[in-house]
């Protein structure tokens, strides 16, 4: 038996003495994102990556990623990467904000990337290593808000939220606002149900019993950034349209364009997230990163509106909704007189 | 809102479905002294395998088929601990609840590399679509608009129900959940029923795992069964051990989760949880009420020894 | 014989131990890449350097505290499943403290951690009363309980102590929460959790009161013949042990969360228990068995990163222990092994 723990405690030993002294990735750049939804949730987490992606390869950078993590999960998993002397951290949504500066505050070398931050949030990080990407979360609503003004028969439109942020919130308005005018200005008027939010991003059950709730409330378009939340509202509303026969209930996809993922995605809301990260590695290959809000919108192409899906828009719909664009580009929507940014 | 009721009651048996598959994996498990608080473990595989088989095969049922057997196989670790080896069975409940959602998550991870596709299978077809039925009368939906699955877990009910309390078979059964020593006098094989019921056990909860990803939704994430093994486990003792009592504890249960997900529609002072709460307070008052001696199958959590002859 | 026994529970959990780390190594070859690699980076992530073991010893703290909660209470012959609720419990109670109270610093911390335990053993009475005088099972009690502490805390997070727009509370103030390390994660609640497993430990083994509790959880029906007062004592290890898991919640909640959040202390009631297990219910080992599996949670991050081995690798060996672990502690107890062992025994002589 002796012998046996003898053996053991060698064996411990042999691998104690193993730990080699470990640094990661000394000549090129990487950056680490974390996720609290899956990267797989054909939504939010879907498109962060690929635009991580994206840029990783426009910029030769190496990637890491960990998804699917809880809330209280965030501060830890962040800082695991710091300590693997990442060069950068990307965190794509505004639930991460404070787990970011509380590690951005212990360890002031490494660039933090808070998309959806707030755009005061650089100037409460501590050693200025915080930047906000912020897409122009009231545009993103108009992009969306416009279509379903356009497109709702029944005149009840619905937004399911992941959480209850401040952009989430302003999505929303902006989404109701751009609704309310369109339809105005075509002879019809909008009730949007007021927001739902699932809480976490990852229940599409939840989605689909909330898509289920809301269309027997009579909503017939149906926007969101609940990530695999939406994954399963459009699986109800796929099937509502199955059992009529016909596709009379629309969803407008974001933030990649996601026409075709399932039938009753009518069109998206297209956030180039890539363009905002490649900024940031540009900034930190350069050692110019930190404090600084970098705004997306439809005017520097980060925000844009994806294709329609011809088969249920009709063409004088495609028509007017490109013009509406236009005036958002242009800053003449609703009357020109809310264009700045919040 | 005639038609509020209506869909309520529609999403109430939608939420039940799953939850009856495994409660009745629970009863089948107690009737023979075996607690086990591992059925949630054994849904999250039957819920991956029935999803990669599925995809794999384009035939939910057999994503059904491959969910009961991963059930089932798991489960004979569970039946091994606690019955050969006499461990305790709650706490091996336990140690599966860990282990099986792991493996469920590493197998999807490494199935799937890490690819951002999204993923989605074909779910089973309802009765109404495969007839091609276009009415959307409220019974029609109620009866029509369901999966083989739904039938299915009713008939388990009533077939659960005759052969608890009809056949000799099911008697013998019983008995092992009640005084083993007694029935092993009387020619049962005790051992034998108890591996049977973790075989009946695994391969219910892999069939309600598995439902999630065959007849409810089209996607696969980690976490999907989200605590349905435990209201299960509520609903059986909320029940009292009776496959009858158990059906209305699902409905009751399937009702207030209805209930809760269109109460957060509207903006509503009373916070959602509460809702949520009521499967876990109502088996606390039922259990608190009840007193132990009618607390389900007397040998129930003990461990069964052939030696002490 | 009783050597034997003794020795069975230091050698079944480090049998399991090892076995589940070569079923990890295998899967690790399986998936192409180095086992050796992927241990060291493992060790290294854990331990490699200072402040990879402060963080290490602040994710083993909490695990610590519901350890000593599932220790003490089955010492006790109470199956109390209910760490996580407990924890919860002590951790909304200090949340209301330390952000309503009217002073902040040492006292705050103080009073925090005295009615997060009284919080906790409070919980863990409604268990207690519940098993003492209606004959309930603890264990299925204290299960219910948690869930139902794990959704209030989501009432109190999502609505009455919500902050701004994220779902989560107001932060404990900077006074209110624990010091740390020399700038490390671990805070002084390390050092507490350990001096509570001292303590303990003590308590049980060297005392009078703590050798009538195992007595009481040994043979109740002996303890009741010898005029032992069963029911005070059962209650009193709900209440003792809830109290821990209530002190632990409060202190995690002042030195490494600062705020409730979705998910926080999930899963880490049943980690108490199983790991109670594998320490053989010892307090201090409990406190060594913590630490061996916050290392494997803390480590495998590294692992990933460096290895491309996915994270629950690390999951699935700390499951497999477990299920090695329990199923060998009960397979030592069968008489036929027991048999089996002393024939050998008497052989060797």
């Amino acid at each position: 038996m002796r012998k046996k723990l003898i053996a053991m405690v060698v064996t411990g030993a042999m691998i104690a003495s193993m730990a080699p002294t470990f640094t990661a990735h000394a000549d090129s750049h990487t950056v680490a994102m974390i996720c609290d939804s899956s990267i797989s949730d054909g939504g939010w987490g879907m498109a962060c990556y690929n635009a991580m992606m994206d840029a990783a390869e426009k910029c030769g950078w190496e990637t890491m990623y960990s998804d699917s993590i809880a809330q209280s999960a965030y501060y830890d998993t962040i800082v695991s990467y710091c300590d693997l002397d990442v060069d950068m951290i990307y965190a794509p949504g505004n639930q991460y904000t404070d787990a970011v500066l509380q590690a951005a505050e212990e360890y002031p070398d490494i660039a933090f990337a808070l998309l959806n931050g707030g755009a005061d949030t650089p100037a409460k990080a501590a050693n200025g290593n915080v930047s906000s990407l912020l897409p122009d979360a009231q545009q993103i609503g108009w992009i969306a808000g416009a279509l379903a003004g356009l497109m709702s028969d029944t005149g009840t439109i619905a937004f399911i939220g992941g959480m209850e942020l401040d952009t989430t919130l302003a999505k929303y308005k902006g989404y109701g606002e751009a609704a309310a005018f369109v339809a105005e200005e075509n002879g019809k008027s909008i009730t949007l149900l007021d927001p739902v939010y699932s809480g976490d991003f990852s229940a599409s059950d939840k989605g689909l019993e909330f898509a289920k709730a809301m269309m027997d409330q009579g909503a017939d378009v149906f926007f969101g950034d609940a990530s695999a939340v939406d994954s399963g509202a459009r699986q109800a509303i796929d099937e509502a349209n199955e059992a009529a026969g016909e596709i009379k209930v629309y969803d407008i996809a974001q933030p990649a364009d996601l026409l075709g993922q399932n039938a009753c995605v009518i069109g998206s809301q297209v956030t180039d997230n890539s363009v905002l990260i490649e900024l940031s590695m540009k900034a930190v290959e350069e050692g110019k990163f930190g404090g600084e809000t970098l705004y997306g919108t439809l005017q520097n192409g980060v925000l844009s509106a994806g294709e329609l899906n011809a088969d249920v828009v009709p063409e004088d719909v495609q028509a007017a909704y490109a013009d509406y664009i236009g005036q958002m580009t242009e800053g003449t929507f609703l009357g020109g007189s809310e264009t700045e940014a919040e | 809102m005639g038609s509020f009721i209506a869909n309520l009651l529609l999403a109430t048996v939608r939420m039940a479905s799953p939850l009856i598959f495994l409660s009745l994996a629970e009863l089948y498990s107690q009737r023979a002294g075996l607690v086990n608080i591992g059925i949630e473990g054994l849904a999250a595989i039957g819920s991956l395998t029935g999803f990669l088989i599925s995809l794999i095969t384009g035939n939910p049922l057999l994503g059904v088929l491959a969910g009961a057997l991963a059930g089932i196989l798991v489960n004979m670790i569970f039946a091994y601990a606690t019955i050969t080896l006499c461990a305790e069975q709650i706490v091996y409940g336990m140690a599966i609840n860990i282990f099986a959602p792991a493996l469920a998550a590493f197998t999807y991870r490494v199935y799937f590399g890490s690819g951002s596709e999204l993923v989605q299978v074909e779910l089973m077809g309802t009765m109404k679509s495969m007839f091609g039925i276009k009415s959307d009368n409220f019974f029609v939906n109620l009866f029509l608009d369901q999966t083989p699955m739904v039938y299915l877990a009713y008939i388990l009910v009533i077939v659960t129900a005759i052969y608890f309390t009809r056949t000799k078979s099911g008697l013998n059964y019983k008995a092992v959940g009640e005084y083993p020593k007694a029935a092993a006098t009387l020619g049962i094989n005790v051992i034998g029923i108890k591996y049977l019921s973790c075989i009946i056990c695994g391969a219910l909860a892999g069939i309600g795992g598995a439902y999630l990803t065959t007849c409810y939704s089209k996607t696969y994430v980690d976490g999907n069964v989200a605590g349905r093994g435990f209201i299960a486990l509520a609903a059986v003792i909320f029940g009292r051990w009776s496959s009858g009592g158990v059906l209305i504890a699902c409905l009751f249960f399937g009702f207030c989760d209805a209930l809760q997900i269109r109460l957060q529609l509207v903006n509503n002072t009373l916070p959602y949880q509460f809702f949520q709460m009521i499967p876990y307070v109502a088996t606390v008052v039922v259990l608190a009420i009840i007193g132990a001696k009618k607390a389900g199958p007397r040998a129930s959590g003990q461990p069964y020894r052939k030696e002490e002859r | 014989m009783k050597r034997n026994g003794i020795g069975a529970l230091v050698i079944v959990p480090l049998l399991s131990i090892i076995i589940s780390f070569l079923i990890g190594c295998m899967i690790i070859a399986a998936l192409g890449a180095n086992p050796a690699d992927a241990m060291r980076y493992l060790l290294k992530g854990s331990f490699g350097n200072m402040r990879n073991i402060g963080t290490t010893l602040s994710r083993a703290t909490p695990l610590i505290f519901t350890t000593l909660c599932a220790c003490f209470a089955y010492r006790c012959g109470v199956f109390n499943l209910g760490g996580e609720g407990q924890f919860i419990i002590g951790a909304i109670v200090a949340c209301y403290i330390a952000t309503k109270a009217p002073f902040t610093g040492f006292p705050a911390i103080v009073l925090c951690a005295l009615a997060g335990a009284a919080g906790g053993g409070l919980w863990a009475a409604i268990a207690g009363v519940l098993k003492v005088w209606r004959g309930q099972n603890e264990m299925i009690i204290t299960i219910m309980l948690n869930y139902v502490a794990t959704l209030l805390m989501g009432v109190v997070y999502t609505n009455w102590l919500r902050d701004g727009s994220v779902p989560q509370t107001v932060a404990v103030p900077d006074e209110t929460q624990l010091a740390s390390f020399f700038g490390l994660r671990a805070t002084v609640a390390f050092p507490v959790a350990v001096i509570a497993g001292i303590v303990l430990f003590y308590f049980l083994f060297y005392t009078s009161s703590g050798f009538q509790l195992r007595a009481v959880g040994l043979n109740m029906t002996a303890a009741k013949v010898n005029g032992f007062n069963v029911k005070r004592y059962l209650l009193m290890s709900f209440i003792v042990s809830g109290a821990i898991a209530g002190l632990g919640g409060a202190l995690e909640l002042l030195g490494t969360q600062l705020r409730l959040i979705n998910g926080f202390a999930a899963g880490y009631g049943f980690d108490g228990v199983a790991m109670a297990l594998i320490a053989s219910l010892h307090p201090l080992a409990g406190i060594i068995v913590a630490i061996f599996f916050a290392a494997l949670r803390v480590g495998s991050t590294t692992m990933q990163t460096a290895t491309g081995v996915p994270t629950s690798v690390s999951d699935i060996i700390q499951a497999l222990v477990i299920v090695f672990t329990v199923a060998g502690m009960a397979m030592v107890k069968l008489p036929e092994f027991k048999n089996w062992f002393a024939r050998r025994a008497r052989k060797e002589v």
